[in-house]
């Protein structure tokens, strides 16, 4: 008995060594880290291009690029490594759970990072709309990576056809703009609706129209904040979008079909969705396409839309020497050279003022127009209170709350008011209990 | 191991196979003894050797889940485990509370219980009409089976392409008859869209047990009813149908953990839960707010509430419908 169990021991133990030598970092002598991403296609394709660029480029480091998902699940992935201690070093995470990481205990505010590691970064060169909403205090906690911010892409031969130059620059206007093309039979799906339709057509609406979205600031100003959104033009924004459903003149794509293909496929003119879908409507929309700023409402002068995307974080827990890995990683992120070519790459914005003055610089902006109206937009008018951005803690499940609530709407369950209603006050609860589990720090 | 075998074994211990086994437990097992089985271990030991991978599977994948699972659903806590709120019957209390939950419940009592009964009847159906086909029987057979080689969530993408109200082919056809289907924009288009396809990803499973249980019907049985002058379907109806009831009672219960469970893939693909949450089953809701909205609390609570739902309906179901099914040939 007591021999088969030695046995085993032993074998097991064996194998775990065996395991554990086995590992590329013992093997090549660099410090290797993980970075867990969440995006696809080509904008992956570039991400994988940076790794590799970063690993040729010296011989201490080595960084793994990991996709895990879609946002939501890389950020579950994340947390379900970092409580048994097993997280990367570095995780890609959208702007939406920005709180959740500050109060999470789990990071390393990037700014400290690099100052530990002896790196400069010239933080006030980053452009504003976009570090200021990844600040705490004066420095950022995350590494602005891939930032975006939805503008309206169009069919430009559909716009034509209807005897338009494109999209109007108001919601009214352009709602005549979208009938116009479905009664002249243009198009069978004047607008596709888009996935994240919550970030683009209702927070990014609020921020450009300046409407508050929660109390407190957006949540700025402390976790007893509460949302308000059903109180403000956002009811109006969503009866509107529900008339579109109900009139057939925009259309939902459903599970099996990207949203984006009913755009770059030329089935609908226009879609409301991220400056990163360059990467794909550069490659695939066969016709005269184009892109605008996004609608407001009459009268109400423009300010800044909201930024989408993620940044990147650096989490605890970590050896020097991976804090160290991380850090030059980092470093190499923030080079002009490295973000321009990222942002020619993807259609996200230039994070930086000097990878944004080297664009223009070299004339790239006149080629491709359309590559410059997410940073104009997000530049547009005063920053207010209203159009800065969120703080609100769990967001991930306060949108899928709202999202669920005006599916209900448009399925004709509930009134438009009614569904906003209840997506506030499940979305509030959601607030106290996160407040609940906060408010002592 | 059956004691026929067992006798079996003690009589023939000349295999190589079996001596290289006795001289390697010789140092294991105590001596039998006079009058006791061979199959008999008077030491633990073996005994708990041999049984300790089942038991550490169970440890881990069952019981250590469930002890985690009880001890996350009392509590409020931050999903990078670093602060947590004791909040008693909180989470069970707003579950119960919650019209959302209600809803799911309600939907996964009737999506499982229909998918379960058109599951079977339509893999007895075509397990009876197997029986009948004469000519290329092993290409319909293999053509029935060929959906359970395909894994649920590439039956979910292919289903929602089909009949998506956009571009799908299916939907196009249902446009064409005149019928709005939308899954989009109508919940019970969504339900009726996730069942079949929970359906046609089944069958098979229950196909090919049908098709055995039948095979083991015995010719004699059906002969001598058919000289008494049964027909066809009375045959089918009076001397198959109770034969096969053991299987269809052990497929009733696999296709209810089916529905229950396993449908997850599917509905992820197909709907993921829409629209306005119409088609999340309590086992996608457990998902959704554990691990795309990290209340890990309420997904706790959730789990203990399935965990005793599946307790509870296999204990009826033995109780009920066990008495019924006649195991004698």
């Amino acid at each position: 008995m007591s021999k088969f169990v030695r046995g085993a021991a032993v074998a097991g133990a064996a194998a775990c060594l065996l395991a554990s030598l086995a590992s590329p970092a013992w093997a090549q002598d660099k410090t290797s880290i993980e970075w867990w991403y969440a995006n696809g296609g080509r904008v992956e394709e570039g991400i994988q291009k940076i790794i590799a660029d970063f690993n040729a480029s010296q011989d201490k480091y080595e960084v793994v690029g990991i996709k895990k998902g879609n946002y939501e699940e890389t950020f579950a992935a994340m947390i379900a490594a970092y409580r048994v201690g097993q997280h990367p070093s570095i995780i890609q995470s959208s702007e939406r759970t920005f709180l959740t990481m500050i109060d999470s205990n789990a990071i390393v505010p990037v700014s400290e990072l690099m100052t530990q590691q002896g790196y400069t970064v010239d933080w006030a060169n980053f452009v504003k709309p976009v570090a200021d909403f990844y600040l705490v205090g004066d420095t950022p906690a995350a590494m602005p990576f891939n930032s975006s911010t939805a503008v309206m892409w169009y069919n430009a031969d559909h716009f034509k056809a209807a005897g338009f130059d494109g999209p109007a620059a108001t919601w009214p206007e352009f709602e005549k703009q979208l009938y116009a093309i479905k009664e002249k039979g243009i198009s069978e799906c004047a607008m596709a609706l888009n996935s994240d339709f919550y970030w683009s057509l209702i927070e990014g609406y609020s921020s450009i129209n300046d409407y508050p979205f929660g109390t407190k600031g957006n949540g700025f100003e402390g976790l007893d904040t509460e949302y308000v959104y059903n109180t403000t033009p956002v009811v109006q924004q969503v009866e509107r979008l529900k008339k579109w459903i109900d009139d057939g003149v925009i259309q939902l794509a459903g599970q099996g079909l990207s949203p984006m293909q009913l755009y770059t496929s030329g089935t609908c003119s226009t879609i409301s969705a991220s400056t990163a879908g360059h990467a794909d409507v550069e490659a695939n929309a066969k016709f005269n396409w184009s892109a605008a700023f996004q609608p407001h409402e009459e009268g109400v002068e423009p300010h800044n839309s909201n930024i989408g995307g993620a940044a990147l974080w650096v989490l605890k827990g970590k050896t020097d020497a991976e804090n160290a890995a991380a850090a030059a990683f980092l470093n190499f992120i923030a080079q002009p050279d490295t973000q321009a070519w990222w942002s020619e790459w993807t259609g996200y914005v230039p994070v930086t003022n000097a990878a944004y003055e080297k664009m223009k610089a070299a004339g790239f902006f006149e080629k491709h127009p359309t590559r410059e109206i997410a940073i104009k937009q997000l530049s547009q008018g005063t920053p207010t209170v209203n159009s800065r951005g969120f703080r609100f803690g769990n967001s991930n499940q306060t949108s899928a709350i709202l999202v669920e609530e005006i599916q209900a709407a448009w399925t004709g369950q509930k009134t438009v008011q009614q569904a906003l209603d209840a997506a506030v006050s499940r979305g509030n609860e959601v607030l106290r209990q996160y407040e609940q589990l906060h408010a002592a720090q | 191991m059956q004691p026929s075998e067992a006798t079996a074994l003690k009589g023939a211990p000349k295999g190589a196979l079996f001596s290289g086994w006795s001289a390697g437990l010789a140092g294991l097992l105590a001596p039998s003894e006079e009058g006791l089985k061979r199959s008999y271990f008077k030491g633990t030991g073996l005994a708990a050797a041999l049984l300790s991978p089942q038991l550490i599977i169970l440890l881990f994948f069952f019981f250590v889940p469930s002890w985690k699972a009880l001890s996350l659903a009392f509590v409020q806590i931050d999903p990078f485990g670093g602060k947590s709120v004791f909040v008693g019957l909180r989470n069970f209390v707003e579950l119960f509370a919650s019209e959302n939950y209600r809803y799911s419940a309600w939907l996964t009592f009737w999506f499982t219980i229909t998918q379960n009964i058109i599951t079977l009847v339509i893999a007895g159906a075509l397990a009876f009409a197997i029986d009948h086909i004469v000519r290329a029987r092993y290409a319909y057979r293999t053509v029935i089976l060929l959906p359970y080689a395909i894994a649920p969530v590439v039956t979910g993408a292919m289903w929602a392409f089909l009949f998506n109200p956009s571009v799908g082919p299916i939907a196009g056809w249902l446009h064409a008859m005149g019928l709005p289907w939308d899954p989009n924009l109508r919940p019970w288009d969504a339900v009726v869209l996730i069942t079949m396809a929970s359906v046609w990803n089944h069958i098979c499973y229950d196909f090919i047990f049908l098709t055995a249980a039948m095979l083991a019907v015995p010719q004699s049985l059906r002969e001598a009813a058919a000289i008494d002058g049964a027909s066809q379907w009375r045959r089918f109806r009076t001397i198959t149908v109770p034969l096969v009831m053991p299987t269809v009672f052990y497929l009733f219960i696999i296709n209810f953990v089916y529905g229950l469970f396993d449908t997850f893939g599917i509905i992820d693909a197909v709907t993921r839960g829409g629209p306005a949450g119409s088609t999340t089953t309590l086992v996608y809701k457990v998902y959704q707010d554990g691990f795309v909205n990290l209340n890990l609390g309420s997904s706790a609570a959730q789990s203990i509430v399935l965990m005793a739902l599946a307790v509870l309906f296999t204990i009826l179901q033995f109780r009920a419908l066990d008495r019924r099914v006649n195991y004698q040939v």
